[in-house]
Order: structure tokens, then C-alpha cells, then sequence
């Protein structure tokens, strides 16, 4: 069950190619991130999914099927450029948008209150927008992305110019939709963000999938050649190895690089028992370094 | 539709709520009420006694002076707050000399006004030379006064020689009138003031003018409205929820009834104020109807003009030269409601009638003008002006989806005709 699905889209403003023939499935129940270098097509993408811009062609499917309408009501959309009425109280700003967005009357005022207690603005209630700091602001413009509980919750860098105390409060409400059965997609330039929150990635460049998938399978597609033994004994038999390409010592333990198709295991059980072996690492790309990689590859 | 109520809902509170709108609309007709009420009260009280107005006389007939001195004399024992003050000017050797010394005394500031009387203006056909020196607008009524009575003494001593009562003569002239207004029926009439026949003269405009000023006032309001959720991109949080459409709509709507709401309060109050100073103006129920009828239309016209205008600017600053056509249109009758209120059935009201943005204010015009606009050419008028609405807002609604997530420059009108052609 996909909460969206994107197939073949493009769109382009006059000459430039914004997003080309961009296929993505975003499952239900996940946190999906969006990253991609700066202009890569990230916010032009999710401007299509919300009905803000059309795609010039290709389609984009939410929730399997379902009217523009139902579909309006059930995504909650936090732009990246960041604005609300300035003259508006707090209290009415998410009062307001919660009937926008279809909440039943009845119901406005106390998902209003829950909320301004969730982001801690209950004493900011009745302040008007203008009064707020910055950081509470973010927070402000989060609640009213999601004061209507949406299925889908979509996310332009909801992590820029935040606090670590608000990034954390932050995570947690999107880490307890997503437990409670939620989609949430975000995009972001920062790999870190996603490497801790995101369950899936799409990685985007000129308008165009790179790289897509669970964060666990990328990870391991992606491990590089090379392990990091820290050992007693003689290091020398490290060079001895078959399957060893070259050796490197980096502070107190040695980095190896191993041959085409070998394999750490082999590795690992060819030491054991001939030294003492402290500790043993595959080393893995960060997600940073596989965006470098990738990205840098695609633009040379 | 609900969507449209919740914004149209939140544009009416809103606008309620600002600084501007309330010095605005409800301050407004009290300020003007209050200039009117005071300035008629303040001009008829004595503004306090003023420098006398002396007007130099050098009377060659030689029969005259007596006669104005003592008018003027009665004149100033009346009115001790600005006296007109009589001066001989006279050499008997040297008529000449004496009018060289009045205008000296002119120019010098001594006098206020001279006069120089000829010879034979009781007998023949001399006449009265009135000589000024940068007269002050402040003296021209008094200056008028004093001829008027210098002349006034010149008929009076023409009718003494020529052996006329000019007693008679007065009663002769005088022809009182009476300006009657009569009613529906038989016995129902009444003396009407001079103000009343000034208010009837008013009444067009006031109508022509509630329309100018509910169109152009809170219209701006679409326009600030548009430019400020663009500016500061809350446009996109909103059409993540709601369709352009739907929030053109539910501007156009809310503010549509701020101005119903408004000019309701205006004309109340201007009503108000006219039984209060005792006027009677009969208005009909149905230049009501047609003021809210020509009203919604010509606003929700000039709504989506503006809110499309707002949609493709980034700054109001940008916004005014496209605003400039669509205001100097609207000038046009309001430079000549003067003509258009003397002939409503006139070629040039009957043209401007079917000029769709300015029609709401030249109809109402000359509805409030004449009682004998044809039916056909209201009826025309409407559905003419209905349809331009229609036009206006499919036309506004492709340019607000097009033009409201474009920022930094301006489309230009070719790229804009281009959106409109895709669609």
C-alpha cells in the first residue's frame, strides 16, 4: 500500500528541466526522505503532489485513488519558505486553518488546545503571530501543517534554523505519527536528519532519481571495500593476506583495503587466532559520503 | 463551497478588526458630519469685528455722495462686525487730481475700493467706475454689498428726478415665489428649503459615490490581501488546502460584504443627518435594490481585477501602475457627474451606461437622477455588466492560479495572455 506514487513526472519552467521522468513510491506508515543538493527538483516535486503546480506530464496518485478534495484534507503541506498572517493571534491562526482544512467545528477548539500544549505556545495563545521568535514560529507553522491529522504529512526542510530542543520535540511528533500510522515525507539537504529519522530515501539530482530505497538496503548495497582492525601483536601479517589490497595504519588501527570481491569474513577468519584482535569494523558509506559520491558523479 | 464561506468569513473579521477600516468607515461619516454641522454654525455666528471696509468716493455728479454715506451709515449701525465706512474724496478745482489721490490712496492701502461717480449718472447715461487693488477673496462679498448699495442710491435719485416713486418701483420689482413640492396625492404638498433642492442635486452623487468609494476603498483591500499572502508565501500553506478559485472567491465574497455593510452605516447615516437638519429626501425602495445590484457587481468585477493585479505584482509598490488604468476609468464620471445629473437620458450617459467597469457607477447616476431611465437599458445594463463579471473572474482566476507562486518579475502582458491561451 503506497501513500503515493509518483510515475514518470516531469515539469519544467520554460527552458529549464525542473523534474524529469520521476517514478517514486512512498509507502504507507513511513517516513520518507526527500534529499537531494539545492535546486535538485525536491520543492518543485512536492509543489506537484499538494496541487500547487501540475505536472507537465506523468502522474501522481495519493492514497491509491481518491477525489482532489478527500485528497486536499488528508495532506498537511509545510512549505519551506515559511508565512503566516503576522497580524493574527496564535490561537486563531490554527483555528483558522483546522476549518480550512476540514475539521468538524466541533472539534477545532480542542485540537487547537492540544496542539499549543504539544508545541508549548499555550502561553503564546492569544499573542499575535508577529510576536513570535523565530523558533516558535517554526513550531506554529508545523501544528497548523498537521492540525487536521493528516495521512500524509509533507514536509519542506522542517528542520532548517531550529534549536536542538525544538529539532528534538520536533522528531518525536513526527516519529509518533509515523508509529501511529502516518507517511511522512520530507525533504531535506542535511543527510544527517535523514539518516536518523528516515526509513526510506529518494535521492534526487537535476530532477532526476538517483538513488531510491530503504535507508538499510542502501546502506549495505553501499558498503565500501575497506576494514578497520585494531589488534595486539604483529600488524605485519596484515600485509601478508590474500585478500588484502593495501594497508593503512590511521592513528592506533590499521585500515584495510581489500581486493575485488573480498570478502571480510575471510578476513576476519584468517586473523583469528594469529593476534588478538580488539576490535573489527566493516566500514560503511554515511549517507553523506554516498551523496557526495553519487551527486558529485552525476554533476562532473 | 464551504471552503469559500470559511475564507469569506475570515476576510470580513478580519478587515473588521484593522486599524485603517475603522478610522475609515466609521469615523469618516462623523468627521464629515462634524465639518458640516460646525462650519454652518461656526460661519453664522459673529466671527468677531473685522477691519471696516472703507470705500473712497469722489462723486462728480455731485448729487450722489449724500445718499450712499448714508446708506453705508445704516449699513455699519447693523452690522458693527464688518463696517462699510464712507470716504469723500473731492477737489472742486481739480476733478483729475482728486482721482489721481483716490488711487493713490487705493494703491496705498487706505481705501478698500473706488468709486468715481460721473457727472450726468442721475440725469443721463454716466456710469460708476469701481476701482480695486488686489482685492482679498475675503472682501468680494462686501465689495458686493457696497455696489450694490451705491447703485441702489443712484436708482433711487434717478427715480427722484425722473418723478417715480421708487417705492413703487420696489414693489413692482418684487415677485415672491414659493418652490412647492407636491406628492402622490391630491392634498399632499410641501415648501421646499434651499437646502432640500441642494440635497436633491447631492443625492446622484451620494449614490455615485457610496459605489466609488466601496469599489476603490475596500477593492485596495483585495489587493493588500493578495500581495501580503504572496509576499510572505502563506499562498502555498493555503492552496495545499483550498483551490485558487475557491480563495479568489472567498476574498471577493468577505469583502464584498464589508462594503454592504459599510455603505449600509454610510447611507443610514447620511439619511440620518438629512431628517435630522429637518430635509426630507424621498428616496424609493428600488434605487436601494439598485445600489445593491449595481454594487455587487461592479465590486466583484473590480475584485477580480485587483486580486489578479495582486496575484502578478510582489509589492504594492509594483502593483500601482496596473491599478492606474483601472482607476483613471473610474474617474471619468465622477469628473462629469455634473453633466451626466442635467441630461441621465443624454447620448454620453447612455454611452458610458454600457461600459462594463464603469457602468454600476453611471447607472446609478442617472437612476437617482431622472425617474424615466428606460427599463431596457437597466435590464441591458445588468446582464451586460453580469457578463463582464463572469469574463472578469474566469479571466482573474487563470492569472491568480498562473501568477500567484511566480515571484520576482513581473509577467509581462504578453506572457500573461500566453496563460490565458493554455488554459
Amino acid at each position: 500500500m503506497y501513500a503515493l506514487e509518483l510515475n514518470n513526472v516531469c515539469k519544467s519552467f520554460g527552458q529549464v528541466h525542473a523534474v524529469e521522468g520521476l517514478s517514486v513510491k512512498v509507502p504507507v506508515g513511513s517516513i520518507y526522505g526527500f534529499l537531494g543538493p539545492n535546486g535538485a527538483g525536491k520543492t518543485t516535486t512536492l509543489r506537484m503532489v499538494v496541487n500547487i503546480l501540475r505536472p507537465d506530464s506523468g502522474s501522481i496518485t495519493l492514497f491509491e485513488n481518491g477525489t482532489e478534495k478527500q485528497t486536499r484534507n488528508h495532506v498537511g503541506y509545510m512549505p519551506e519558505e515559511r508565512g503566516l498572517y503576522r497580524k493574527m493571534t496564535v490561537r486563531k491562526t490554527l483555528t483558522y486553518f483546522a476549518s480550512l482544512k476540514g475539521v468538524p467545528a466541533n472539534e477545532i477548539s480542542r485540537n487547537v488546545s492540544q496542539w499549543l500544549e504539544r508545541i508549548e505556545l499555550g502561553k503564546w495563545a492569544d499573542k499575535k503571530v508577529e510576536d513570535l521568535s523565530r523558533g516558535m514560529h517554526q513550531k506554529l507553522q508545523f501544528a497548523v501543517t498537521v492540525i487536521n491529522a493528516p495521512s500524509l504529512v509533507i514536509l519542506d526542510e522542517p528542520f532548517a534554523g531550529l534549536d536542538p530542543l525544538n529539532y528534538e520535540m520536533m522528531k518525536n511528533i513526527i516519529l509518533e505519527m509515523r508509529d501511529a500510522g502516518k507517511t511522512i515525507l520530507f525533504s531535506t539537504h542535511i543527510m544527517h536528519e535523514a539518516e536518523t529519522l528516515c526509513d526510506s530515501i529518494l535521492l534526487i539530482n537535476k530532477g532526476k532519481n538517483i538513488l531510491d530505497g530503504r535507508l538499510s538496503d542502501i546502506r549495505s548495497r553501499n558498503h565500501s571495500d575497506s576494514v578497520l582492525v585494531e589488534l595486539d601483536g604483529d600488524a605485519g601479517i596484515l600485509g601478508t593476506l590474500p585478500m588484502a589490497a593495501g594497508v593503512r595504519p590511521r592513528q592506533n588501527q590499521m585500515e584495510i583495503t581489500l581486493k575485488q570481491g573480498g570478502d571480510p569474513q575471510e578476513l576476519l577468519a584468517a586473523l583469528a587466532g594469529k593476534v588478538r584482535i580488539r576490535r573489527f569494523e566493516i566500514k560503511t558509506h554515511s549517507l553523506h559520503e554516498i551523496f557526495i559520491q553519487l551527486v558529485g558523479a552525476d554533476n562532473a | 463551497m464551504r471552503n469559500i464561506l470559511v475564507i469569506a468569513r475570515c476576510e470580513f473579521i478580519e478587515m473588521l478588526k484593522t486599524k485603517t477600516f475603522v478610522i475609515s468607515t466609521l469615523f469618516a461619516p462623523l468627521i464629515m458630519g462634524g465639518i458640516m454641522y460646525f462650519s454652518s454654525k461656526l460661519v453664522t455666528q459673529p466671527p468677531g469685528a473685522r477691519a471696516p471696509f472703507i470705500v473712497g468716493v469722489t462723486d462728480l455728479s455731485g448729487g450722489l455722495a449724500g445718499d450712499i454715506e448714508g446708506r453705508f451709515a445704516e449699513y455699519s449701525k447693523k452690522n458693527s462686525d464688518r463696517q462699510i465706512l464712507f470716504r469723500a474724496i473731492e477737489n472742486a478745482n481739480d476733478p483729475n487730481a482728486a482721482q489721481k489721490q483716490g488711487k493713490a490712496d487705493l494703491r496705498a492701502g487706505g481705501i478698500n475700493a473706488y468709486a468715481v461717480i460721473d457727472k450726468d449718472i442721475i440725469s443721463g447715461a454716466g456710469k460708476m467706475s469701481l476701482y480695486t487693488y488686489k482685492t482679498k477673496p475675503s472682501d468680494m462679498d462686501i465689495f458686493q454689498t457696497a455696489e450694490n448699495m451705491m447703485t441702489g442710491a443712484a436708482v433711487e435719485q434717478r427715480c427722484n428726478a425722473k418723478n417715480i416713486s421708487s417705492s413703487l418701483l420696489r414693489e413692482i420689482r418684487y415677485v415672491p415665489t414659493e418652490h412647492v413640492e407636491i406628492g402622490e396625492s391630491a392634498n399632499q404638498q410641501r415648501v421646499q428649503k434651499q437646502a432640500e433642492m441642494i440635497t436633491r442635486m447631492m443625492v446622484p452623487f451620494f449614490f455615485m459615490f457610496m459605489i466609488y468609494m466601496g469599489i476603490m476603498v475596500i477593492g485596495q483591500q483585495i489587493l493588500s490581501s493578495v500581495i501580503e499572502e504572496k509576499s510572505s508565501r502563506i499562498i502555498e500553506i493555503l492552496l495545499s488546502a483550498v483551490s485558487p478559485f475557491e480563495l479568489m472567491a472567498g476574498k471577493i465574497l468577505g469583502l464584498t460584504g464589508i462594503g454592504l455593510a459599510v455603505m449600509a452605516l454610510w447611507t443610514a447615516t447620511a439619511y440620518g443627518t438629512a431628517r435630522w437638519q429637518g430635509l426630507a429626501v424621498d428616496i424609493s425602495g428600488m434605487m436601494f435594490f439598485y445600489l445593491v445590484v449595481y454594487y455587487i457587481l461592479g465590486f466583484v468585477f473590480f475584485g477580480a481585477l485587483l486580486a489578479g493585479i495582486g496575484a502578478v505584482c510582489n509589492t504594492l509598490k509594483e502593483s500601482q501602475s496596473l491599478m492606474t488604468p483601472a482607476v483613471m476609468i473610474c474617474i471619468v464620471p465622477m469628473i462629469s457627474w455634473f453633466n451626466l445629473v442635467q441630461s441621465p437620458n443624454g447620448l454620453f450617459a447612455r454611452v458610458l451606461s454600457f461600459i462594463p467597469p464603469i457602468t454600476p457607477l453611471v447607472m446609478m447616476l442617472r437612476l437617482s437622477a431622472a425617474s424615466n431611465i428606460p427599463i431596457v437599458e437597466i435590464v441591458v445594463s445588468i446582464v451586460l455588466m453580469a457578463v463582464s463579471v463572469l469574463v472578469a473572474v474566469w479571466v482573474a482566476a487563470k492569472v491568480f492560479r498562473a501568477g500567484i507562486l511566480m515571484y520576482g518579475k513581473r509577467p509581462s502582458f504578453r506572457e500573461i495572455f500566453r496563460w490565458l491561451r493554455q488554459s
